[in-house]
């Protein structure tokens, strides 16, 4: 778009307001106040079948986290190479809204989004059937529309409700939880102050954020992104905390699915 | 990552001799190939290195330039990591080709390299809000033979060890401006501590055992690996899990142990390589690209 010479322009460099916040008034994230426990998830609502033109959709809210996924495919592949004759393709995109967090974002996919996309990939290949599709692809578009913390854990499993709503092939549901280390307590499903955390505790010992996805039925993990300094033991303990989380919500993302499918073909009147 | 077409046959046989702690080239399962590493390769860089593991030759050139610091973290300097993967490596990555494979080399080493403990941050600000060290680190991937993120991560902590930066003073001058000065000794140099940057180490798993520093055709065998970021005291600053595949949630602990077990030795053998070479002095013989 050309710029129009003749208006005003601001200065060419603009600053969010809340960096100029005094550090008192910055909330402490110490503790959940009694809301919900350290190994606690919030409450989930999940939905299938939004949008009308994709071939299967999902909109999950936890929290104030909002992540909307729509699949389309299988369509033909775009590039043929060798492996595509045998198995299908599954192309990610993860896209963050700009107004999604505190600071603004832009449109152009920045190198943060196509990590988030790469690491959605890697999490939802294991649970695919694609070798059913060969010479197609399948595309799953994640746009995450407030980011209240944990989004790729939510994106993946919001990624997978839309797959099984599209009826996509697949070994098993692909289900995602976060955690954030804090010291020696751990936080489940951490809200997006906690992952931030305190600047000043960033130079503490043990400050860590994990995500795993998981497929549930068959006790297999399909991802494992964990960032930040921390002792293997507390690694290990976070990795069966977050499984833990994965089956607590397990029933809701069933109930879900189960809903969708009931509205899609509804049982025959008896 | 650039690929080769393994026939089934040949699959089925690395897979076997893994099962038997055995691998094409002989070596153990926790093993890794024949490493050279050299620093100060490139004269105008802060810090260079140069390592080849086995087939696999990397180059790493650290500028260091004054910039702004970052405005929620005023009183730190950072790091930025680009990863350039060279036709040269393969002719896969003519073009854009290399790019994917670029920018994913990337976000990880800015997981795995740029948290507070790993290196100092604090000690590259000059005048806090103001003024910072940016050191830009850059990776040219010359020969690619698997196992590109260990040596990434080992020529890392080699050119940090051997990046200088100049000391310099802010000074105010009459109309109120900021005045940089750089001594005039150019000896006179800050250097970096480098005891906490992590070494990455990849564990791939074929059959039902893993493997360390695995080679392309390994690669191609093994359809899930972790790769794990640790420091020399044993903590754990990166953990992914890549590939198209599942893993068990065991399997991931034994692979982590082990990688840390793998991972924290070392250390210790490469900070006492690095000493020796400074050591050396003027008097060293570079070996340079041609040795």
């Amino acid at each position: 778009m050309p710029f129009d010479t003749k208006r005003i322009r601001g200065p060419e460099e603009s600053q969010s307001p809340l960096l100029f916040l005094s550090p008192d008034k910055v909330p402490e994230s110490s503790s959940r106040q009694g809301v919900r426990g350290n190994g606690d998830v919030r409450p989930v609502f999940a939905r299938c079948g939004l949008i009308s033109q994709a071939k299967g959709s999902a909109y999950l809210e936890a929290g104030n986290t909002k992540i909307i996924c729509s699949v389309y495919g299988p369509k033909e592949t775009e590039r043929k190479d060798e492996t595509d004759m045998k198995t299908g393709r599954l192309v990610c995109d993860f896209r963050l809204a700009p107004f999604s967090c505190l600071k603004r974002g832009a449109w152009i996919q920045g190198s943060e989004e196509r990590d988030l996309s790469a690491a959605l990939l890697e999490s939802l290949q294991p649970g695919v059937c694609l070798h059913k599709y060969p010479r197609s692809q399948i595309e799953v578009n994640v746009m995450v529309l407030e980011n209240d913390g944990s989004i790729l854990a939510h994106a993946i499993t919001c990624a997978s409700m839309a797959l099984a709503d599209g009826g996509i092939e697949m070994y098993d549901v692909v289900l995602g939880c976060a955690l954030r280390q804090n010291g020696d307590s751990c936080l489940v499903d951490p809200s997006y102050t906690e992952e931030c955390g305190n600047w000043q505790a960033g130079y503490g010992e043990n400050q860590g954020c994990v995500t795993l996805a998981l497929l549930p039925n068959l006790n297999q993990v399909s991802g494992l992104n964990a960032e930040g300094e921390m002792r293997e033991d507390s690694l290990t303990d976070a990795v069966r905390t977050c499984m833990d989380g994965c089956h607590k919500l397990y029933p809701v993302y069933q109930q879900a699915l189960i809903r969708a499918v009931k509205k899609k073909a509804p049982p025959p009147e008896k | 990552m650039a690929a080769v077409r393994l026939s089934e046959a040949e699959k089925v046989y690395i897979i076997h001799g893994v099962r038997d702690d055995l691998r094409l080239d002989g070596r153990g399962c926790e093993d890794y190939r024949h490493m050279e590493i050299e620093t100060d390769v490139v004269s105008n860089t802060d810090g260079s290195a140069k390592i080849s593991l086995g087939h696999t030759d990397v180059l790493v050139g650290i500028k260091a330039e004054i910039g702004k610091p970052k405005p929620m973290v005023p009183n730190e300097g950072y790091l930025e990591f680009f990863v350039d993967c060279s036709a040269n490596a393969t002719p896969e990555f003519e073009g854009r080709g290399g790019e994917d494979l670029g920018v994913e080399l990337s976000n990880t080493l800015y997981k795995a390299f740029n948290n507070r403990r790993s290196v100092d941050l604090r000690s590259l600000c000059i005048s806090p809000g103001e003024h910072c060290w940016v050191l830009y680190v850059d990776v040219l991937l010359l020969q690619c033979d698997g196992n590109l993120f260990d040596a990434m991560s080992i020529a890392i902590k080699a050119a940090l060890f051997n990046t200088r930066i100049s000391k310099v003073q802010i000074s105010e001058d009459d109309e109120g401006g900021k005045e940089i000065e750089l001594s005039d000794d150019p000896y006179d140099c800050m250097r970096l501590n480098v005891e906490n940057v992590p070494c990455i180490v990849t564990l791939c798993k074929i059959g039902h055992r893993h493997v360390v520093d695995a080679t392309l055709q390994e690669k191609a065998c093994s359809l899930a690996s972790v790769l794990i970021s640790v420091t020399h005291r044993g903590t754990v600053t990166c953990v992914r899990k890549m590939g198209r595949g599942s893993l068990d949630p065991e399997s991931i602990f034994e692979m982590t142990e082990a990688g840390k077990r793998v991972g924290k030795s070392l250390h210790a053998p490469l900070m006492q390589l690095l000493q020796e070479e400074e050591s050396l002095g003027k008097k060293r013989q570079k070996v340079g690209f041609l040795g």
